[in-house]
């Protein structure tokens, strides 16, 4: 395992800000540690991304965004609940969504004023590296690539086919071991939730 | 006693040996699935759901249960070895625990935690057993304005327990409200945000919300922050415990389990708070206060006693008022169903038996998992070493394959990969998940609930505050909705670590 380490540092105290994020890396420990395990983006391992705190940049960003997609989401269920025939009931079809509408929008617009308040004080502007996002979107790309040709070719070439891409993109060392392992994988699944459990995955022109 | 009679009857059930097996089954691979880095008890239960999906309602629920409590065991583990809580509740355990592990203590760590868990789960689930059945028949009393009143109280705790502050906390309380409206109206019969998508008539499965929420949104977060490395703790010699952490460990199980199951098993949101609430007991009451931040053994076996006995705790409103209260109940009331029972005041009634056997299999399951734990430790500590791609690559199988289950069409898989992005926002938000994914559960009972109240009282709203639960359950929302910013005002310059720290799940 090709462990690339942080230089070892005094361990952090755990904060609560930090503690419960789960995109915090544990403390690194002195490197003689006999069991390493969590090798991933090893080249990229020294830029990895410090832990977010509620009022660092990208934090701020994201609720901001956040709060956005809420206000589109807000618009598209009060224009759906408009659409509703009502009953006569007290309680109608368009009640519970107009509700619900109106509180997603007042949240998303709150969230974004919470956010744009904290923005000037924010602390360290985090840029995120293109690869990064390049990777993300590979990743969903991928993905939708999964549940297209799922159909087709059946579950087990899909699934191993997204175990290898999804290892691959998430920092595998070893693409041949990594595409064995997916085959690996997908056969016992198959076996296991096809054959054993009857739960009917989508077969191939293979019949797997 | 009615409650031990059935309780017997219930373990003449589960101890047939295929129903044995089938606990044995549960338990390890819930332990093995729930001691992977990230992926906490809601994750593991909506996973494994379907490999319970052919069985009869019996063996299902029996390994469905062996699957519940492995997963709480499996994460514990974890906490401890790895540093790496996969959930909120097991976050103190990180701390104290994993401490003891690079002292050394990894082995008499996990031995407190495996023991106070088995304590712990033992009481709660004897706890369930009485209490169950009492508040089932209390619920018979209830109507639909005391349903009402109950939703909102689990709405309002849920929102304001698990997040930073509030909005963010109602934030997610509202993204599954909106999740959870999708679907044909049950009065009218029209579709509602459906957009004429076939798929989306029938409303999205939870299994769906939760393996987006947390699955892919953990995978994309992953991707994007990149990982260094992290330190799996050896374990050194057998996990026994001496004397001197005996001592220590005993009283402390004890007061955790004091803690958790009565919190635990409120018809409100906030399984996690006793685990909080049992570390600083712990530490006020320590006798080795210097220890604590340096691997005290009472800062471990507090919390995680508290945390196993909420969990019991957390299946009294579930069983018996049909309640969620946190994302692993939520989905394991959509296991529920799957199995054609409703949980409810009426499933003791109706369904007995089965629910008999449930309970009778959470004892023999902890007690396995005991006996599973203790001497297999090392074999879960290896699986620590999977390495993250390998995990965040077979999750992302397994994601696809809970999710083709549960739908089985090409758009759930596309919706889930839409609803994995928006986790992957209100994670990088800090946007707690779990309080979406109880909210797209209890919406719907909300609405249905309402209408039956309003439909009974012709109209008149002033049904909803009939009757002194309604008032006393309508106070505590009033008073769960001005208590926090209250507090805020009051003691702003104190960033207390237990309230803030309750969010992520």
């Amino acid at each position: 395992m090709s462990a690339v380490s942080d230089p070892p540092a005094e361990p952090r105290p755990l904060r609560s800000d930090l503690a419960g994020s789960d995109l915090v890396e544990p403390d690194p420990l002195a490197p003689s540690m006999p069991m390493v395990a969590h090798a991933t983006l090893s080249e990229e391992a020294e830029d990895a991304l410090p832990a977010h705190g509620e009022h660092d940049r990208g934090t701020l960003l994201a609720s901001a965004a956040l709060g956005v997609v809420m206000m589109i989401g807000a618009v598209v269920v009060l224009v759906d609940a408009a659409g509703l025939r009502p009953s006569d009931e007290v309680v109608g079809p368009a009640v519970a969504p107009t509700a619900v509408g109106i509180l997603l929008g007042v949240l998303g617009a709150l969230l974004v004023l919470q956010a744009g308040r904290h923005l000037r004080t924010a602390t360290a502007p985090q840029e995120l590296p293109h690869r990064r996002l390049l990777r993300l979107a590979a990743m969903v790309a991928l993905l939708v690539a999964f549940a297209v040709v799922l159909p087709f070719v059946g579950y087990v070439v899909a699934s191993a086919l997204l175990f290898t891409g999804a290892a691959l993109l998430l920092g595998a060392p070893h693409p041949a071991r990594t595409a064995a392992y997916g085959w690996t994988l997908a056969g016992v699944v198959f076996l296991v939730f096809d054959r054993l459990i009857g739960l009917a995955l989508p077969a191939g022109p293979w019949g797997f | 006693m009615d409650q031990v009679q059935s309780l017997v009857q219930g373990f003449g059930d589960a101890l047939t040996p295929a129903n044995l097996l089938w606990a044995f089954i549960g338990v390890t691979i819930g332990t093995a699935v729930g001691v992977l880095p990230g992926i906490g008890p809601a994750l593991t239960v909506a996973m494994l759901l379907p490999i319970t999906f052919r069985l009869d309602p019996a063996s299902a629920l029996i390994m469905f249960a062996g699957i519940y409590y492995g997963g709480m065991y499996g994460g514990s583990t974890t906490s401890i070895l790895l540093n790496t809580p996969g959930e909120t509740a097991s976050m103190m355990s990180a701390l104290e625990g994993n401490k003891m592990a690079r002292a050394g203590r990894a082995a008499a760590a996990l031995a407190t935690a495996a023991i106070g868990s088995f304590v712990a789960g033992t009481i709660g689930t004897l706890g369930l057993t009485f209490l169950a059945p009492v508040v089932a028949d209390l619920a018979l009393t209830f109507g639909p304005p005391e349903y009402v009143a109950l939703m909102a109280v689990a709405f309002v705790t849920v929102a304001a327990l698990l997040g930073p502050n509030l909005v963010k906390g109602f934030a997610s309380l509202a993204i599954g409200l909106a999740v959870g409206l999708v679907g044909i109206d049950a009065q009218t019969g029209q579709p509602r945000l459906s957009f004429g998508v076939p798929a989306m008539l029938d409303g999205i499965d939870v299994v769906i919300l939760v393996v987006a929420l947390f699955a892919l949104g953990e995978t994309f977060g992953h991707l994007l922050a990149g990982t260094g490395s992290a330190t799996v703790e050896p374990v050194r010699g057998r996990a026994v415990l001496s004397r001197a952490d005996l001592r220590r460990s005993w009283p402390a199980w004890l007061r955790g389990t004091a803690l958790g199951f009565p919190i635990g098993s409120l018809p409100a949101g906030g399984a996690d708070v006793p685990t909080f609430l049992s570390y600083s007991l712990e530490r006020r009451l320590s006798k080795h206060k210097n220890e604590f931040g340096q691997g005290a053994i009472e800062g471990l076996a507090g919390p995680e006693a508290a945390n196993n006995a909420a969990a019991a705790g957390v299946l009294v409103p579930l069983l018996t008022i049909g309640l969620p209260t946190s994302a692993t109940a939520a989905v394991i009331l959509t296991a529920f169903q799957s199995y054609g029972l409703q949980p409810g005041p009426q499933l003791f009634s109706e369904s007995g038996p089965l629910v008999w056997a449930l309970l009778a299999s959470l004892y023999i399951g902890n007690l396995m998992l005991l006996v599973l734990n203790l001497p297999l430790v090392k074999i879960w500590a290896r699986m620590l070493t999977i390495p993250a791609y390998g995990i965040y690559a077979g999750v992302l199988v397994f994601a696809t394959l809970g999710t083709f289950a549960a739908g089985g069409t090409t758009t759930d898989l596309i919706l889930l990969y839409l609803l994995g992005l928006l986790g992957l926002l209100m994670r990088l938000a800090d946007v707690p998940v779990a309080p979406a994914v109880i909210a797209m559960i209890l919406g719907p009972l909300a609405e249905q609930q309402l209408r039956r109240a309003l439909a009974i009282s012709e109209g008149d709203p002033s049904i909803l505050l009939s009757g002194p639960i309604n008032i006393v359950l309508w106070s505590i929302v009033a008073l769960a909705l001005l208590l926090p910013p209250t507090l805020a005002v009051l003691g702003r310059r104190r960033h207390a670590a237990p309230a803030a720290a309750a969010r992520a799940h």
